[in-house]
Order: structure tokens, then C-alpha cells, then sequence
């Protein structure tokens, strides 16, 4: 009878653990920024309202980030970006679905830093690619903090730099994740 | 000596165009954004009704208030600011899961400070599209956003 209690408060605790395991944000951060080593000025870009969603359980990762809402310092670069090379106004929406590799490795329930991969694809230009990031979860207050850092070629989504900027724009862009997820209720 | 008052011209002409050219292209290639309180609204709607249009076709949504500055009026449902000290007002039935997001413009922060949850706001910024989310609610989104004090 003992052991058939303790099974029930076992099952039941595995169970409420299991829900509310969803994390997410939607003021999230992107970085864009492909500044060529021998461009004299920074080009780069930020968007802060990125959409993500993750599952601590099973790692799946979810972004969401429209296009448009990529701010530069200079306003002409900002019309070039979504004119010229991510045609925002065609494409207005980049999503990257993906699952962190090392998973398991990651304790939810511990406050620290976990360095994580994440893989997935990424739908840019309307093209989709394989991506892979080396990233950071930090745990902390019921939060997490989860930062990555990749590069993208640029040729690879059918973005063409015109000759002219070749010199300033990279072919390869940075691209930096800042997201402070919250735990979802409901 | 007509033949050099000619070239004299010419020249000058060209000069002045070149002078005018240099001057374009540095303006154009320093122009900043233009403070979103400046510039007059393409439309004006409710929160509640813009994420309905949104729901209903976002297709035709899109066309219709992508990249227009919009102004809209609502109920604030929250104010986020960030670790950086940015501000998002969020507006809409706070009954309802769907909202419109409106990030502000950094120079803006006072006003977003000053908001308070709860009370009408009236918010202009440029649209950028809809994020459909069935598991979070789906978000207009405005960014380069102020509070509208003309109204």
C-alpha cells in the first residue's frame, strides 16, 4: 500500500513537472551585422521583437522574426537591407525551427550556465538551410537567458551583394540571438 | 576668345553639379530615420480592430499597413522593458490572447515610462507585419514606436 502511495506521488510529481516546460519570449533580440573587415563603418542591424518559443523537455527551439523590424543607425542602409538584399516586403518573415543537440545535459531545475548546440533550419529569403549554433542557456530566477552566435552566407539564402558596396558588405553575416525566455503559463 | 568663355562655363556648370552631387549623396548616405512623433499617420485604428483585420486576412493586412506609420488607440495590456532599458508597449482586449506589440523608439523612453498599465493609450509607429502564434497569441507588430500625445 506504502509503495503504491509513494508510485501515485511519484507519477503525479513527473507529471505536473512535465507541463508548464514551455519557455518563451516575444521581445527578443536579433543582431545582424555584416560589416566587411575592410568596411570603415559598422553595418548592422538589430530587431527586438523576435518571437521564441522553446520546450525544456524536448529541446525543440522556435523563432519568429519579421524582416522589417530590423533597425540600422542610417536609415538609408535600413532601405537597402529590405529593398535590395532581403526583399522584406516579398519575404517579410525569417523562422528557424531546431532542437538543442545536448539536451540532456542541460538541468532545468538548476540555476548555471549550460553551453548548448543548437541545429535546425532556417527559412531566410524563402530559402531554407541547415543551420548549426554553439550557444549559451543561462538559468537564473525561473528565467533563462539563451544567447547564440552564427555566422550565415549570405549567397547561400540568394542574397546578392552588388559590386559597388563589396567592399563594406560582407558576404557572411553575424548573426547574435539574445533571448530572456519566460516560463509559459497556462 | 568666346571659345574660352565657353569652356569657362561649361566647366563652372559642371562644377556646381558635382559640388551639388557630393552634397546629395553625403546627405543621403547620413540621413537618420525621421522621429516617428513627426510624421503624420497613414491610418488611424483601434488595437482591437487591427488585430482583427490581421485574424481575418493577413494577406490583404499586409499589404494595406506594412511599413505605413499606423496610429493606434487601446488598452495597455503591459509595458516590457528589457535588460537594455527598452520599452514595449503592449496593447489590446486583455481578456484576449492577441495583441498589438508596439516597440518603442529608444528616444522615446520617457513617454513609454509613463505609461501605465491598465490606462487608453494612443501609440503611432511603423507596422511590420503579424506574428501568428496559436500556442502564444498571435502580434501585430510597431516598431520605431512613440506614444501619441496629439492624439
Amino acid at each position: 500500500m506504502k509503495t503504491r502511495l509513494l508510485l501515485l506521488c511519484a507519477s503525479t510529481l513527473l507529471v505536473t513537472a512535465s507541463f508548464g516546460q514551455k519557455y518563451f519570449t516575444k521581445s527578443g533580440k536579433i543582431n545582424f551585422d555584416a560589416t566587411s573587415p575592410s568596411s570603415p563603418e559598422k553595418i548592422e542591424g538589430v530587431n527586438r521583437t523576435v518571437t521564441c518559443v522553446m520546450d525544456s523537455k524536448t529541446g525543440n527551439m522556435q523563432f519568429a522574426v519579421l524582416m522589417k523590424g530590423f533597425e540600422f543607425e542610417r536609415a538609408l542602409m535600413e532601405e537597402h537591407f529590405n529593398e535590395n538584399y532581403v526583399e522584406s516586403d516579398k519575404f517579410p518573415k525569417a523562422e528557424f525551427k531546431g532542437i538543442i543537440d545536448n539536451n540532456d545535459k542541460v538541468n532545468y531545475a538548476k540555476e548555471g550556465t549550460y553551453p548548448v548546440t543548437v541545429k535546425g533550419k532556417l527559412i531566410l529569403h524563402g530559402e531554407t538551410k541547415d543551420v548549426e549554433a554553439p550557444g549559451k542557456l543561462i538559468i537564473q530566477d525561473g528565467k533563462i537567458n539563451a544567447t547564440a552566435e552564427f555566422n550565415v552566407l549570405l549567397g547561400d539564402y540568394k542574397i546578392s551583394i552588388p559590386g559597388l558596396v563589396a567592399d563594406k558588405v560582407s558576404k557572411t553575416a553575424k548573426i547574435s540571438v539574445a533571448c530572456s525566455l519566460e516560463l509559459l503559463k497556462g | 576668345m568666346k571659345r574660352k568663355k565657353v569652356i569657362l562655363i561649361i566647366s563652372t556648370v559642371v562644377l556646381v553639379l558635382m559640388a551639388a552631387g557630393a552634397l546629395y549623396i553625403y546627405k543621403e548616405y547620413n540621413r537618420t530615420h525621421k522621429d516617428t512623433a513627426e510624421v503624420k499617420a497613414d491610418y488611424s485604428v483601434a488595437a482591437t480592430q487591427l488585430i482583427k483585420n490581421f485574424e481575418k486576412d493577413e494577406q490583404s493586412s499586409n499589404q494595406k499597413y506594412w511599413d505605413k506609420v499606423i496610429q493606434v488607440d487601446g488598452r495597455v495590456k503591459d509595458i516590457i522593458k528589457d535588460d537594455r532599458g527598452f520599452y514595449s508597449v503592449v496593447l489590446g482586449d486583455s481578456s484576449a490572447m492577441s495583441s498589438v506589440r508596439c516597440s518603442m523608439d529608444s528616444i522615446h523612453n520617457k513617454e513609454a515610462a509613463a505609461v501605465q498599465k491598465g490606462s487608453h493609450a494612443v501609440m503611432k509607429g511603423i507596422c511590420t507585419g503579424f506574428n501568428a502564434d496559436e500556442l502564444l497569441g498571435s502580434d501585430v507588430i510597431l516598431v520605431r514606436c512613440v506614444v501619441d500625445l496629439k492624439k
